[in-house]
């Protein structure tokens, strides 16, 4: 079974924080105006010089959404 | 995993905001952002340290700048004719020249990773916009599982740390750059805090 996707050491939240990943980030989530898959929306935008990328079918039963 | 899991309660919060910013990233990078767009950059705010001042000074710009400046500075900077100020893929960065190495390179490894280019996309896969948007999905787990820091690790250090930083102090110095020196700004210092994290291991 798979392990945790990323294991919180303390080392590197603090590390994180002290460099401004942390409550002083604002909006971030909310700029891009969708989810973590926008990147399936993003040729809508950018057209010809879109680089969007997709799920391969097999991985799609694996879609998890994010909470941003 | 089953599917539809949540995996948000097994990413830790600063592992959540990095995805983001890559994401912030990417999307800055793939095109001008529209009107609606801007206003939400508008509302972005950082703390004093070199990423939060260049999050300030890019919301500080984008209350400033319209969508048609916009959008002129960034085919200036990037599409052109025949070409931008900047070429934002990691070939040109690593070889001098687009399709190269580097990009089979990552063609190989978005295929062991399930990730698959769009099909009505043109643009070669070592685009600094994708690249962005895969390490993102690498972090929340849009291609599947979420990648854990070895793997999110081995993909940093292949497809982005060896020319993201200087891709983003090229965009920073160009000529047209205004709206996008501040994006250069905070791409430059996020691939440094990147690369320091993982250094540091688990």
């Amino acid at each position: 079974m798979k392990e945790k996707a990323t294991i919180a050491s303390p080392g590197r939240r603090d590390f994180f924080r002290k460099a401004g990943l942390g409550v002083g980030l604002v909006g971030v989530a909310a700029a891009t105006g969708g989810r973590a898959e926008a990147a399936e929306v993003a040729g809508e935008k950018a057209g010809e010089n879109a680089g969007g990328y997709r799920k391969t079918e097999h991985v799609k039963r694996f879609y998890a959404s994010a909470r941003f | 995993m089953a599917a539809g899991a949540d995996v948000s309660r097994d990413i830790a919060e600063e592992e959540t905001l990095r995805a983001e910013v890559y994401r912030l990233l990417g999307w800055l990078l793939r095109g001008p952002p529209d009107a609606a767009g801007l206003a939400r950059v508008a509302g972005l705010g950082g703390d004093d340290g070199e990423l939060g001042r260049g999050i300030a000074a890019l919301a500080a710009a984008a209350r400033t700048v319209t969508p048609e400046k916009v959008n002129e500075e960034y085919h200036a900077l990037f599409i052109g004719v025949p070409r931008g100020e900047i070429m934002p893929y990691g070939s040109y960065y690593l070889t001098g020249f687009v399709y190269e190495r580097p990009l089979a390179d990552l063609r190989s490894d978005m295929g062991r990773l399930g990730i698959a280019r769009a099909d009505d996309v043109h643009e070669p896969e070592d685009h600094i916009a994708a690249l962005c948007e895969m390490m993102a999905g690498l972090i929340v787990g849009t291609f599947g599982a979420p990648a854990d820091l070895a793997a999110q690790r081995r993909f940093f250090d292949a497809h982005i740390g060896p020319w993201a930083e200087r891709f983003f102090a090229d965009l920073e110095a160009a000529p047209s750059a205004a709206f996008y020196m501040p994006v250069g700004a905070i791409g430059k210092a996020f691939m440094r805090i990147e690369a320091q994290a993982f250094a540091m291991a688990a």
